[in-house]
């Protein structure tokens, strides 16, 4: 189990308004996220996107009916199938190999790296380990990020 | 971001500047938006409470991203940051004041290593983190 693909790779073309939406919900006004004109006069060709952006921006839209009581989309997809009541995330570690920019089209691929059963101060729970890598259209691999999540 | 930070600015053991950040219910429901995230402790209080929470709960990656941006400030338009990882340790809520803090713990070349925080009102540390960032060299 440890070491295989969770879930299909994805692939989106971030544009350069849904980066900006992201960064201004992050209260982020970066001028290299935002301005043409700064990003160039920075040394790139145009604007750039939040690195962190990318755990977000190529998830594909899923129907309402996949959304449980509590909002949370029904499991399936890019994680393990736990019995659990809930998932936690427990952390990220980024690596960021090359700039992201606008218009840029990113593939991941999320792979199991870790699965333990633990016991802790409040009862058993699951530490899972993921480690994501995301490549760009030229096959350069630009960032990777490793998840902790916890479930109970 | 107005000077340019240089590595020959930097020393071990140098505090970065704090950030604070301070979000509105309208924030944490554009910032679910924005990454199609419908979980209900975020803009339902009354959900919230069922999951045993007193109030909203301001995003884990929220707080991932204003750590990105705090580091990002600090490294400046000619810096990179090359890593940046957090641990999710306490819960955040809106309308409360929130502080980014930080200090440089390695200068190695032109790589220099800071160990990040972030802070809620009672300076309880709600996200640890490090960060690895590239500066560029002044031209002698």
């Amino acid at each position: 189990m440890v070491g295989q693909l969770l879930g299909e790779p994805l692939t989106a073309t971030i544009t350069a308004k849904a980066a900006q939406r992201f960064a201004m919900a992050s209260g982020d006004l970066n001028p290299l996220y935002m301005d043409d004109a700064a990003a160039r006069s920075a040394g790139f060709d145009c604007t750039l996107v939040p690195p962190v952006y990318l755990a977000w921006a190529l998830s594909a839209a899923r129907p309402l009916s996949e959304v449980r009581d509590d909002g949370l989309y029904l499991s399936g997809g890019r994680r393990v199938a736990l019995n659990v009541a809930r998932v936690m995330f427990g952390g990220e570690e980024w690596t960021f190999f090359e700039p992201v920019l606008a218009g840029d089209t990113i593939t991941s691929e999320m792979r199991l790296k870790s699965l333990e059963e633990k016991t802790g101060s409040s009862g058993a729970f699951v530490l899972q380990m993921t480690e994501t890598t995301y490549t760009d259209q030229r096959g350069r691999v630009i960032a990777k990020a490793l998840g902790r999540s916890i479930a109970r | 971001m107005s000077t340019q930070r240089h590595t020959e600015d930097v020393t071990v053991g140098q505090e970065m500047a704090p950030m604070v950040k301070n979000a509105s219910r309208a924030q944490l429901f554009l910032f679910s938006a924005a990454t199609n995230n419908p979980h209900r402790i975020h803009y339902d209080r009354e959900y919230a409470a069922v999951e045993g929470h007193p109030d909203v709960l301001v995003h884990g990656p929220l707080q991932g991203a204003w750590l990105s941006q705090f580091v990002t400030e600090w490294a400046g338009q000619a810096g990179r940051v090359l890593g940046l990882s957090w641990q999710n340790r306490g819960r955040a809520f809106p309308e409360r004041e929130l502080t980014f803090k930080g200090r440089v713990t390695a200068v190695a070349d032109d790589e220099v290593t800071l160990e990040i925080w972030e802070e809620d009102e009672n300076g309880a540390v709600l996200m640890p983190g490090t960060a690895r960032v590239r500066l560029p060299r002044r031209i002698s």
